[in-house]
């Protein structure tokens, strides 16, 4: 199998910074897709928020009943631009899709997504349909993305090349996802939460395009960091494994895979047969090809949150530095579970904290490091210099319950500047609400996770252990 | 992967070459049949090098007889017979046989239960394979795949596998040290390592199984499932002691 991802990177840029890009399709009346897409493009969203910006490119809606549309200049046809156009969205009904793909093919489109339904997921006529449109486009070197599908969001060029409903922020980690609606989801939950993405795609019926195809584009991408799948199935599931093995060293993946509980529906004559359903292989598949495997949504973009803001861990050893015995503990349960190691403090940095005079009498002298309830900020970064300065700990979980003599700004600042000087990573779990707001909010800022749960953390923590230990293990 | 491998039974073919399992599956194939029988599927996992007990055909008793004093006592005798898949169901698995007069006594008892049993079954010859002491048990298997072709699966083997379902997959082929990171990843691991002062398994020989098996399964595209369930591991071998392949 042969894998370029310098050339597939190449092929699909077109429908991430697009020369100009046509909507066939477009329509006046705002509660059809056609001119939701075309507002999406224009204003970055249908919904107006302040972080919205439209795409700069050139925009041409084509319909040839309107003059104008949301004052852009409307054609009858892609075919009378006189312009250079690259990409083209496609919001017709399907049996006009494969005369409107001849017409894309004459006018040297390279890319097409189509966001009508009607094809292969729905009746015979509809894969004819697919077949047909799809051999004009293989014929003229166009690649396709859908059809059935939201189509494809690029915030870094505030490009909204799909129907969903706008942009996120701009950010680090790519999320390529299967299912639309729940691409939908992430992007109202992220602007909420403060998460951003490099790129969104929606790929739907994957009738050219699929998943592989994006982690290869993904991978070059300059803006991405980390690659988040949403995923049911694969049309060539070997392409996949050796897309991921190209992929995984240089970038992670983190995959979430749905139909758990589903078992395979092959006649079963074995113990093998009987036992492989598809979610037991695709776990053999995400190891095999070093894809970081997540259960749930929340901690698919937890792990990839870490790994697009923190360094590598160079091992396994953790700290836990925290203000409240409780949370400690628990941190450190769930990070046994993941097999973390959390060495004890070593003699000399004990005596040194009780010589330093700062720390209370009653401090754990252990890991969790307890600095105990009336910690302030001088607390914090004693203990927290203390252990990332050693050669004990790869990294550390900072916990932090908001008691009356926790200042949450100053401590988060704390984290931030240790963070920096020892170039090792720091997970933040400052638990709480309306008081440590502000003190997240900072942390997140500086490029420290936080999350408002010790299992969480203890997972992003892992993840940056485990990938980490991945590609050591594949340089060698 | 050549057909190096050695085939260890008592019979006068000493090696087996791709073409002549090809032409068996073949065979079957042709006959309308999806399970291979015991001896051809043994011959086929002995030549990828994945040790099996010393065994042999016999069609009459006396041929029997001969097999079990060639292989050393105890043996255990199995029927072979295309109408018979589950072959304990139909008393046609007789083990422990520890003297020459108890090998006619379960010859003829197999043959017999396999008649009540389906009056229709053709039995083809009775499978005579010499007993090994128990050991951990294990197993390797293969299923293919509608997105990835054939997968290589390993786990915890025997009865248990159905409790525990400890088991873990790769995409076919994989090598020793992807094998290797297979038996790593079950849950039961400890066992395998020894518990209570009991030595290691022979985890080299182990890994070389799996990935041999992973490695048939491609050779062998004809191969729809294949469960290898026990594989008996001991600290210096193993052994696969009973094999079910199933074809397209």
């Amino acid at each position: 199998m042969q894998i370029d991802l310098e050339k597939t990177h190449s092929e699909l840029q077109c429908f991430f910074e697009p020369k100009g890009v046509a909507v066939i399709g477009a329509s006046s009346h705002p509660e059809k897709i056609g001119h939701q897409v075309l507002k999406n493009l224009r204003e970055g969203g249908v919904f107006s928020l302040p972080h919205l910006k439209g795409f700069t490119g050139k925009i041409f809606p084509i319909n040839p009943k309107a003059e104008h549309i949301l004052g852009l200049k409307c054609y009858s046809r892609i075919t009378d631009i006189s312009e250079r156009v690259d990409l083209a969205i496609i919001c017709l009904p399907a049996r006009l899709v494969p005369q409107v793909m001849q017409e894309c093919a004459m006018k040297k489109v390279t890319g097409v997504s189509i966001i009508s339904a009607g094809f292969g997921e729905a009746d015979s006529k509809g894969r004819k349909l697919q077949e047909e449109f799809l051999g004009i486009a293989k014929k003229a070197g166009i690649r396709i993305v859908g059809p059935n599908c939201l189509g494809i969001l690029y915030p870094p060029q505030h490009l909204n090349a799909s129907f969903a409903p706008f942009l996120p922020f701009s950010g680090k980690v790519a999320f390529i996802s299967q299912s639309g609606a729940l691409l939908d989801s992430v992007i109202d939950w992220s602007v909420k939460d403060n998460y951003g993405f490099s790129a969104m795609i929606s790929y739907g019926n994957k009738s050219d395009l699929d998943a592989p195809d994006f982690i290869a584009w993904a991978a070059k991408d300059p803006y991405t960091k980390v690659i988040t799948l949403y995923v049911e199935g694969f049309s060539d599931g070997r392409y996949f494994l050796e897309m991921a093995k190209k992929v995984t060293p240089i970038k992670p993946i983190v995959a979430l895979k749905a139909g758990r509980t589903a078992t395979g529906s092959r006649a079963v004559g074995s113990h093998t047969g009987s036992l492989a359903g598809s979610y037991q292989i695709y776990k053999g598949v995400f190891k095999q090809s070093g894809v970081i495997m997540a259960d749930t949504l929340t901690q698919m973009f937890d792990m990839a949150r870490a790994l697009a803001y923190q360094p590598l861990a160079k091992g396994n050893r953790l700290a836990i530095v925290t203000n409240g015995g409780g949370s400690g503990v628990m941190c450190a349960d769930y990070c046994e579970e993941l097999a973390i190691e959390m060495p004890a403090l070593p003699r000399q940095l004990i005596e040194k904290l009780d010589k330093s005079g700062k720390m209370h009498p009653a401090w754990s002298r252990g890991n969790p490091l307890d600095l105990v309830g009336d910690a302030g900020p001088e607390r914090y970064e004693l203990a927290l210099e203390a252990v990332m300065g050693s050669e004990v700990y790869d990294g550390a979980i900072v916990i932090q319950a908001v008691q009356t003599s926790t200042q949450p700004l100053r401590n988060a600042g704390i984290l931030v500047e240790v963070q920096k000087k020892y170039k090792k990573p720091i997970i933040g779990a400052f638990m709480g609400g309306v008081i440590s707001e502000a003190s997240i909010k900072y942390l997140e800022e500086h490029g420290i996770p936080n999350y408002d749960d010790v299992d969480r953390a203890a997972r992003a923590m892992w993840v940056l252990m485990e990938y980490g230990r991945y590609v050591r293990r594949r340089k060698l | 992967m050549g057909f190096d491998g050695v085939w260890e039974v008592c019979q006068e073919e000493k090696t087996v070459n791709r073409e002549d399992i090809l032409n068996e599956i073949e065979q079957f194939k042709k006959e309308g049949r999806k399970f291979l029988s015991e001896s051809i599927s043994g011959k086929l996992l002995a030549s990828y090098g994945i040790p099996i007990p010393p065994a042999c055909v016999a069609k009459n008793v006396e041929k029997a007889v001969k097999c079990a004093q060639e292989l050393g006592f105890p043996v255990v005798l199995k029927v072979i017979s295309a109408q018979i898949i589950h072959k304990s169901d139909a008393g046609g698995v007789i083990t422990n046989i520890d003297k020459k007069e108890k090998v006619r006594e379960a010859f003829h008892r197999i043959v017999e239960n396999a008649r009540k049993y389906n009056p229709k079954a053709k039995v083809e010859g009775i499978y005579v394979q010499k007993m090994v002491p128990p050991g951990r048990e294990v197993i390797i298997g293969v299923v293919k795949d509608k997105q990835f072709g054939p997968v290589v699966m390993f786990g915890l083997g025997g009865i248990l596998v159905e409790v525990f379902k400890d088991v873990v997959f790769r995409v076919a082929p994989i090598d020793r040290e992807e094998a290797r990171e297979m038996i790593d990843e079950i849950k039961g691991l400890a066992i395998l390592q020894g518990v209570r002062g009991e030595k290691p398994v022979d985890f080299n020989s182990l890994s070389k199984a799996i990935a041999n098996t992973s490695r048939l399964a491609i050779d062998f595209p004809q191969i729809e499932q294949l469960d290898i369930n026990p594989v008996c591991l001991y600290p210096e071998k193993i052994y696969a002691l009973d094999t079910r392949i199933i074809l397209e």
